[in-house]
Formats: C-alpha cells, structure tokens, sequence
C-alpha cells in the first residue's frame, strides 16, 4: 500500500511537507479573535438600539484608537508597514470593542480614545504584543478609564426602552449598586435584567441576552470553554447569596446586573491571561468567583474588573505549582528516589 | 575647575538621583502629585544634603569604620531635625504637604549614599558641591515628575488651574510608578542618544566602556 502511494500519487503537490506538529486546523490568533469579534456584535447592535448613535460613535472611536495606536507603535518600533499589516491579528479590535463596552454614553468621548490607547501600548505593546501582555489590556483599559474619569462612574444613562413590564426607563446608579448598598432586590424582573429593558449601564454590558448568543458561538467553535465561565458566574451567584444571609432570591439578580457575564465570558477567558491546565482553570475560575463576590459586597460598586486584573497576575502562579502531568508518566517510588539523591 | 563641572554633570545628569541611581523612590512616588512638592522635597533634600555632607567631610577622618553608618545617620537626622523646625516655621504649608516625608528624610538612601561613597572620601569643598549638585539634580527630577502629573492629573501647574481636562490616573498611585517608568525611560533613551554622538565623534566603538 505504501509503496503504491509513494510511486502513484497523483496530486502530490496538495501534499504539505512539514515537520511536526502537524496542525489542521483553521484556529489561527487572526481566527479566534475574527470570531470574537463577530461574537461581541450582537451585544454592540443591543447597545446601539439602547443608547442611540453616541453608542456606535464610541465604539467606533474606541477601536479606531486601539488598531491606530498598535500600527503607529510598530511603525515606531521601525517595522515596516507592509509586515504589519500581514501579521495584524485583530486583537486590538477585540480590546477596542471590549473598552467600548464596558463604558456608558455618558462618558465624554475622548475616554474610550485614551483607555484603548493607554491598553494598547501600554498594556500589551509594552510587554512584547499579542500573547506577551500580563493582564488582560481590555480590563486594564477599563480600570484606567475608571480611575480617570471618576465624575462619570456610577452614573449609568438610561437605555431608550423601558422595562418589558411597564416601568419608566431611569438613569443613575445600577441595580446592581443598589442591591449591594441596602441588599434590596432590584425593582426591575430577571427578564428585564436578562434584556437590559430599562435598565441603566454601559453600552455592551446592559443587554445580556445578545452577550450569551455570543458566548454560545465561540463556544460552538470551540474558541472558548462554557464550563469555566459558567463556575465564575455561578460562584459569584452563590458567594452573594451567602454573603447576604443565604438569600436565594439575590442569586439570579446578583449574576444578571453588572457586567459580570461580560467579564467572565469575554475578559476572564482570554488565553494569556489564564492557566494552561484544566485543573488550575477550575481553581482559577472559582476563586475568581469568591473574589468577586466579596469585593462587590466590600466596596458596594462593580469591581469584576479589579477581580479578574487580580486574578490575572497570579496566572504565573498557577503555571507554576500546577503543572501537567506528562502522559504515560509513573510515579517512582520514594524509596527509590531517596536512593538517587544520596548518590 | 575641571573637577567642579565633573561634580556638576554627575550630580545632576550621569548619576542623577532618580533617574539614574533610582534612590529615594519612596518620596519621588508619594510626593509627586504636585510640582510644588516636588520643589519643597528637593529644597529640604538639597539642604539636608550639603551639610551632612560638609559634617561628614570634616568628621572623615575621626569617625572609626565600623560604626559609620550610625554616626551619619546621626548627623543627618540632626539636619533633618533643623529643616523641619524652619519649615514648620517659615512655611507651614509645605510643612504640611510633605508631611511624614519630610522626618524620613533621615533614611532618604540619597544622602547615606552621598555621605557614604563621596564625602566620606573627598574635601570638604568637593562635598559641599557635591551636596549642591545632586540636590538640585533630585529636586529637578521630582518638579518635572510633579508637573507631568499635576498638568494631566488635575489640569494645574503649580497649584494654578490650567483647563478641565483630567485623566485623574495619573494622580493616583498607579499613575505615580507608570510616570517615574516613563520618565526612567526618557531619561535613558535622551543619555544613550547623547553617548552615541559623543562616541561617534570620537570614532570609538560602542561597546567600549569609558
């Protein structure tokens, strides 16, 4: 059979000669962050019909400036334009597009400008590009405009649409900061949470719904995992109920305000920033939960994105101490080791 | 006259206290905010070292090996001792700005270091200069990190309103180590330059250590 294939093949030039590791598939950086993109889309239409064209200008504003400051560093760092272009991978829109999510309309428009410059270059260019940054530049992004424009955090536009049951659209703080302040319950149903329909947020993160869709497809392309998402909501869910007195009805409202589907969906699951094992991503992901939990219940303000930033910097720890076992590998016995050191 | 431009250049540029040697961190940080500070430090700095540095020098030859440290800590503090008491004095605001920064001057590596590897080897004069130089090299350090932070921070300069526009980061404490980063690097990037045209004017290789 062999030799026939070797003497008779017809078509050899379909061959690809290469050494290993022989990849067939099509999950190259551009790919992945292609799709993520189109997974990111729906929960930007959402934000635009929510919160009118200002919302589609940030968001225009914010990757324009992602992919103009990545380009103009490179072309800086003396590479030359054409090379940039071939190798230019995407993942400054995605940083762009996650910025531009995580902030209202009421934010003036030069913040999403200098958030995705300031993650861009300094955050991944800085550190050596895609697949070198330390934390995640979307959530680094988002914390410098947090800090920076503190007269606009907290205060939240209202979204064009009102509540499915009748309530007024309002502005202002978020349920999420309400409920964390007095523990109250949100005055708007789980349904309306999960739509963003009258509630008040940011331009990506209000309607729910449209992010889970987009979550589903990278799932269905294997991009990322649901598993590991799903226990950071879940614990998050479960450390708030406990942390408000085992009050279960806090469980779905505490997951479906604030931009913690968003977070743990998109932000969490970057590749760089997590571990390499399965079992280091599940203690990761848990303990992203527990911390998240109580930082909100600590500081009565959306903090997921302080949580994952934390949490980002002790991946190297986890790669560290949990290591993959080698396939086939055996224990050696101890006795046996004992005897190899002393000799 | 020589060695005077030399003590001057050192003190100053090629061994400037922050950007170069990276001593006295912990001020540089936290006093930053604002250029005013930045001068105020400098000044009590600038103060503290000339004469510990004058003392040191005289003492060089009394004060035995092994108990040194001790001994110039003991004539710093008693500089640091007759700043705060004039400032609390004469100027009760930046008194008050600098704060805790201004008794931990005692154990600002500047002046150990200077007591330690200049005056406790040179004259009086050269120490004295010495003193001068490196102060003024730290307080310019921290007016130009003070006023980067203050024109972006809060959209002043010397405490006086410039616009609206703010990017408060750059007056919290992240902002503080991402400037001194920035400015380590400007540094950095304006000396190498420098020393390329020298050496190419001289036709020396690159690596070749002066």
């Amino acid at each position: 059979m062999q030799e026939n294939n070797v003497t008779t093949s017809p078509n050899i030039e379909n061959l690809t000669v290469s050494p290993s590791p022989h990849v067939k598939k099509v999950h190259t950086t551009k790919w992945v962050m292609i799709n993520v993109c189109v997974a990111l889309l729906p929960a930007c239409i959402m934000g635009v019909v929510y919160f009118g064209l200002l919302a589609l200008a940030i968001i225009a504003l914010s990757v324009a400036s992602a992919v103009i400051s990545e380009i103009v560093f490179e072309l800086i760092c003396k590479k030359k334009f054409k090379d940039i272009l071939r190798a230019f991978d995407f993942s400054s829109c995605v940083t762009g597009l996650l910025i531009a999510m995580t902030i209202g309309t009421n934010y003036p428009l030069y913040a999403p400008v200098l958030g995705s410059a300031f993650a861009i270059i300094v955050v991944k260019m800085l550190f050596g590009g895609t697949g070198k940054n330390i934390v995640n530049p979307a959530i680094a992004g988002r914390i410098f405009m947090f800090i920076s424009f503190q007269a606009v955090v907290g205060v939240w536009p209202a979204p064009a649409i009102g509540s499915i049951f009748g309530l007024p659209p309002t502005s202002g703080a978020t349920e999420l900061a309400g409920m964390l302040g007095n523990g109250a319950l949100p005055s708007l149903s789980n349904w309306d949470l999960l739509l963003g329909t009258g509630l008040a947020g940011s331009i990506g993160e209000t309607c729910k719904l449209a992010l889970l869709v987009g979550a589903i497809y990278l799932a269905v392309l294997r991009i990322i995992d649901l598993r590991f998402p799903t226990i950071f909501v879940v614990t998050t869910g479960l450390m708030s109920v406990a942390l408000n007195g085992w009050r279960f009805e806090l469980f779905l409202p505490s997951i479906l305000s604030g931009g913690l589907i968003i977070g743990a969906f998109f932000m969490a699951t970057d590749y760089v920033t997590t571990p390499n094992t399965k079992l280091a991503n599940y203690i990761y992901f848990f303990l992203l939960g527990i911390i998240t939990a109580i930082l909100r219940d600590a500081t009565k303000m959306e903090v997921i994105s302080f949580a994952i930033l934390l949490m980002n910097l002790t991946v190297p720890l986890f790669d560290k101490f949990i290591i993959q076992k080698p396939f086939g590998k055996q224990k050696t016995p101890k006795k046996e080791t004992a005897k190899n050191e002393s000799k | 006259m020589a060695n005077i431009k030399k003590i001057a250049t050192d003190g100053v540029i090629t061994n400037n206290p922050t950007f170069r040697l990276v001593l006295g961190t912990c001020p540089t940080l936290a006093l930053t905010t604002m250029a005013m500070n930045g001068i105020g430090m400098g000044a009590a700095v600038t103060f503290v070292l000339i004469f510990s540095n004058v003392i040191i020098s005289l003492l060089r030859k009394v004060i035995p090996d092994q108990v040194r440290i001790p001994a110039f800590v003991l004539i710093i503090a008693t500089f640091v001792t007759i700043v705060r008491l004039l400032l609390d004095k004469l100027l009760p605001d930046i008194y008050e700005s600098l704060g805790l920064y201004l008794p931990l001057i005692v154990v600002n590596c500047i002046i150990l270091a200077r007591a330690e590897s200049f005056a406790s080897k040179n004259t009086v004069f050269a120490s004295a200069l010495d003193g001068l130089f490196t102060g003024i090299g730290f307080t310019l350090a921290l007016t130009l990190m003070g006023a980067f932070r203050e024109i972006l921070g809060s959209g002043a300069i010397f405490g006086v309103s410039l616009w609206d526009f703010k990017i408060e980061f750059f007056s919290s404490s992240a902002g503080a180590f991402f400037t001194y980063a920035l400015f380590i690097a400007l540094f950095s990037l304006v000396m190498s330059a420098v020393e390329k045209r020298k050496r190419a004017k001289q036709s020396l290789p690159l690596t070749e250590v002066k």
